[in-house]
């Protein structure tokens, strides 16, 4: 315990002893840190100095002294274990003595919570994240939308309500989700297949690359989304948060409430409730409204624990179920229905707003059970165990009415249950010298059954996995280097029924995956970052079986049952500049993908009662991603900020010589924030406005696709928040934060070539948006 | 040893809870489908277009021509596609009926469509060909096509196109809107 506790010491002076001192600046600031409830004085407060980078810790007294100011204003963040971290702004002119009070709950500082706040590495090797700020102004936005805030994701799109982030270019079943440390099982394959997680439930997004995807096993080629929840409370009391939120386009409402506690009985066991609700009507275009663009989704959740300093159990259960209408006019029986509905200005089908939601249209259910428990094991290490279940419902109703009775109508065309058992073994030590890592063992059984028009078989698998990681980290904190191992072995079998006969089609895969990577902090402003990884994807249930026309893709997709898993080489290279007005973050990515699989077309078109179908068969290739991700940040003044952002990418076939289809255009985006700490007893004003350019897909092969990708765009939006006190007991006050955005503030109209429905419709036009949030 | 026994009355009750709920949900999709079992396919297709060609005068010998996918969709390709002969300057009265033929026993589905006629609308387009075709039944507002008349000019090669839309709440009398359920183009010969 106490070596722990010396090693976070070690950490925070170790990192103000990297920094180089000033030195025409000769005050020096002594504080005290007194907890505001019981006048005690808090010991072991952590003191950061914004505009020094510099870290100090208060003694058991509550005391610390900050050398060397110059006569200035600086910003100094306060924390302590159990509290929120308080910014105070402090004008420097002489030496200067003060008191700093904190709000905290704990009377007693549990030792547990030390374990917790575990060192963090300087920075992650590979780690881009939607911190708590950021997510809150994408709160009531699906996941897909709200990731593709992060530079170098973009989202692949089903119209308005179906969306799944893209990474670098790569979607589905190339990019691995874990919500809540679960690998998310739901019909991946699908692009009209939108991650089943409600947003609400995390209280961070991350995208990692490097060593943490050889955790998670097969399918990281493009990177893994982690959707990780708030740790449950440590303190005694109930706390919670309430959203509210509305837009204007579709009239869409969506709210979302949390409420967590720790009992007093009970051993001390922490718990925590939430559930969201969502509703929206048709949305609109600049010029028109979208016919059954409608949508719903009632979520909830619940986690009980158990953490003491030797032990702890965690229990998951959330539920996510929506209703997503599927926008008509994109519902095309043949190539003629397509060519009709791409040469219409306006689609075929008109509507007005309504709420209802008619066929066509997708009712999904996902359902999430999880234990997990941990035992500390000797004085580093700690053993975690994890099962969780995962049944998945995915219900998908054809535009066509079925010919028959009433009760047919409720009877889905389509109907997928996917269960999912997944099992972690994980054995973690902390620091042992200057290496910190993991080993651990994973499994997981899977059982899909499918009703209805035959597209994918039924299957089960079997998937294990074996991996080991470290991290090296040199006395200075400069170096780092992190690297990891792992091995897999899937068995899949499937049930074709074919002409009422079964035949049991069964595949092994095997697979190594490793990585290696390194964070070099060359001075105290720039640090580099290096990585190169191997992944891998065994060949998704579609592209081994799909036989027939897919509906709404107006093609014949064939699969192939030799196909070999894709095999992915990834190099990535990071260049970060931080200093006190100015960031600079640069990433350069190149990955090679042998066997990399795709629909390649066909000839002769397939002959069906429904006309001729252009036709498509998967295909191995190799292929070649490469591209840039840059973003800037410049304070150029203390209350207004610049932000830009870049994403290149290019994508190419190798062995044809060819573009590959479907690769997000360049993007640019530029924004200024005007931001003020507090007025009066407003705290965090600000207004921002930024602009996003998206270049037309100019790296497209003629034979691709049905028409060329729509021309550029750019759209302007608009973004307002504060927070403002709502009441206020002798505890505490009760914020309001309210954020108001305005999207396509020009009601411009554009097509996007990402989305699937880019051939029928324009996308969204003007959104007015408010988000209220308050926390108690 | 008693908070031992604490701690294991209280994960039991936990457990209990956590079953509780989670087994009243599964119970709703019982019975549990298995990987193992058949398909149930509850989808309709058209497998099968036959049209039938009578002579209003009672001349010519009629006429019968199918189109027929019996496994639907991709797999194996249509087994019988039939071209339509058909004697000159003649007025043929054409019947369509059409099968799902996927299914044991065969599906007439003709019915269906008969019963949703303001869904369905066919068309019919020849080109190069001297035909003349005209829908000659109604669902009361607007024509149909399950029964047509077929006016034949002088000896000429060339296809027809039978269209049938699937046009629920959008019928307009026209071939624009909806869904296309049946297209195709039979080689026509006018002999």
């Amino acid at each position: 315990m106490k070596g722990l506790f010396l090693l976070l010491l070690l950490s925070i002076v170790g990192q103000s002893v990297v920094f180089t001192q000033t030195p025409s600046c000769e005050f020096t600031l002594s504080g005290i840190v007194i907890d505001e409830h019981d006048q005690q004085a808090l010991s072991y407060s952590t003191i950061y100095i914004v505009e020094l980078e510099k870290g100090y810790i208060s003694d058991i007294n509550g005391v610390f002294f900050a050398p060397n100011l110059c006569n200035k204003t600086y910003t100094l963040v306060i924390g302590h274990i159990g509290c929120e971290p308080d910014t105070i702004q402090i004008s420097i002119t002489e030496n200067t003595k003060k008191t700093f009070y904190l709000e905290h709950h704990i009377e007693e500082l549990k030792e547990f919570a030390i374990i917790e706040n575990e060192i963090k590495p300087l920075s992650s090797v590979v780690k881009k994240e939607l911190s708590f700020e950021e997510l809150n102004k994408t709160r009531g936005k699906t996941l897909g939308e709200s990731m593709k805030e992060l530079t170098g994701v973009t989202s692949l799109t089903t119209g308005n309500s179906i969306s799944k982030p893209v990474i670098h270019g790569m979607h589905s079943d190339r990019i691995l989700i874990l919500n809540n440390g679960v690998r998310q099982e739901g019909q991946q394959w699908g692009s009209e297949h939108a991650p089943e997680i409600d947003p609400f439930i995390a209280n961070k997004l991350s995208v990692v690359k490097g060593a943490q995807s050889v955790r998670y096993g097969a399918n990281a080629i493009g990177g893994v989304v982690l959707v990780d929840p708030s740790d449950l409370p440590n303190n005694t009391g109930v706390n919670g948060e309430i959203h509210a939120i509305g837009f204007s386009n579709g009239q869409q409402g969506v709210t979302s409430a949390t409420l967590e506690g720790k009992s007093n009985k009970l051993f001390g066991v922490a718990w925590r409730v939430q559930g969201s609700l969502k509703k929206s009507g048709n949305v609109q275009a600049p010029n028109y409204f979208m016919k059954n663009t409608g949508m719903e989704e009632q979520n909830f959740s619940w986690a009980l624990g158990l953490n003491k300093k030797k032990y702890g159990v965690e229990l998951f259960y959330s539920q996510f179920n929506s209703t997503v209408g599927i926008f008509s006019a994109a519902h095309i029986g043949n190539l003629t229905d397509l060519q009709i509905a791409f040469l219409a200005e306006e689609p075929l089908e008109k509507s007005n707003f309504t709420y209802n939601i008619e066929r066509p249209r997708q009712e999904i259910e996902h359902e999430l059970f999880k234990v997990k428990s941990y035992i500390v094991t000797g004085k580093q290490g700690k053993l975690q165990l994890m099962y969780a279940r995962q049944f998945n419902l995915r219900n998908e109703f054809d535009k066509h009415l079925p010919r028959g009775t009433e009760a047919d109508l409720n009877i889905p065309e389509l109907k997928f249950g996917l269960t999912t058992h997944t099992g972690d073994m994980i054995w973690e030590h902390e620091r042992i010298k200057s290496l910190k890592g993991s080993v651990g063992i994973n499994g997981i059984y899977q059982e899909n059954t499918t009703q209805g028009r035959n597209f994918i078989p039924n299957f089960i698998k079997y998937s294990s996995g074996i991996f080991w990681i470290e991290n090296w980290t040199s006395r200075d904190y400069k170096l780092q280097i992190e690297g990891g191992i792992r091995y897999d072995k899937i068995y899949q079998k499937a049930y074709v029924w074919k002409n009422q006969v079964l035949t049991e089609p069964d595949f092994n895969y095997e697979n190594f995956s490793g990585t290696i990577g390194s964070v070099y902090k060359l001075t105290n402003k720039v640090t580099l970052g290096y990585n190169f990884g191997s992944a891998w994807r065994p060949p998704g249930i579609n592209e081994l079986f799909s036989d027939g026309v897919h509906h709404g893709a107006a093609a014949v997709e064939i699969g192939d049952r030799t196909l070999s898993p894709e095999k992915a080489y990834n190099n990535l290279f990071s260049v970060e500049y931080r200093a006190k007005k100015l960031l600079i973050q640069v990433e350069g990515y190149y990955n090679h993908i042998a066997d990399y699989i795709y629909l390649a077309p066909e000839l002769p078109p397939t002959l069906t009662i429904r006309g001729a179908f252009p036709t498509f068969r998967y295909k191995q290739t190799k292929a070649t991603f490469k591209g840039v991700d840059t973003k800037v940040e410049y304070h150029f003044h203390k209350n207004v900020t610049y932000t830009g952002k870049v994403a290149l990418i290019r994508a190419f076939d190798e062995t044809a010589a060819e573009w590959l289809f479907g690769i997000p255009s360049d993007r640019f985006e530029n924004g200024i924030n005007f931001h003020v700490d507090s007025l009066k007893s407003l705290k965090n004003l600000f207004i921002g406005v930024s602009l996003q350019h998206v270049l037309k897909q100019t790296r497209y092969e003629a034979n691709s696709d049905f028409v060329p990708p729509p021309k550029g765009y750019e759209l302007l939006s608009l973004q307002a928040g504060l927070e403002m006190p709502l009441y206020k007991t002798k505890k505490q006050t009760v914020p309001l934060i309210i954020g108001m955005q305005i999207n396509n503030l020009l009601n411009t109209t554009y097509r996007d070539y990402l989305n699937k429905f880019r051939y029928y419709s324009d996308e969204m036009g003007r959104n007015f948006i408010l988000q209220l949030k308050t926390t108690f | 040893m008693k908070t031992i026994q604490k701690i294991t009355k209280a994960s039991l009750y936990l457990f209990l809870a956590v079953t509780l709920i989670i087994g009243c949900k599964k119970d709703k999709d019982s019975p549990k489908p298995s990987p193992i079992n058949p398909p149930v396919n509850e989808e309709e297709l058209i497998t099968t277009v036959k049209i039938t060609f009578v002579d209003t005068a009672g001349v010519e010998p009629t006429v019968t021509v199918f189109f027929r996918d019996p496994d639907g969709d991709g797999g194996n390709a249509p087994t019988q596609f039939d071209t339509i002969r058909l004697a000159a300057n003649t007025i043929y009265s054409a019947t369509i009926e059409l099968f799902d033929e996927s299914k044991n026993p065969v599906e007439n589905i003709t019915q269906e469509i008969q019963d949703e006629a303001d869904e369905h609308i066919f068309c019919f387009t020849p080109t190069n060909v001297n035909l003349s075709i005209i829908r000659t039944d109604s669902d009361g507002t607007y024509e149909i096509g399950l029964t047509s008349q077929w006016t034949t000019g002088t000896t000429s090669v060339g296809t027809t196109q039978v269209v049938l839309k699937h046009q629920p709440s959008v019928k307009d009398g026209t071939c624009g809107p909806g869904d296309t359920d049946v297209e195709l183009n039979f080689v026509t010969e006018i002999q």
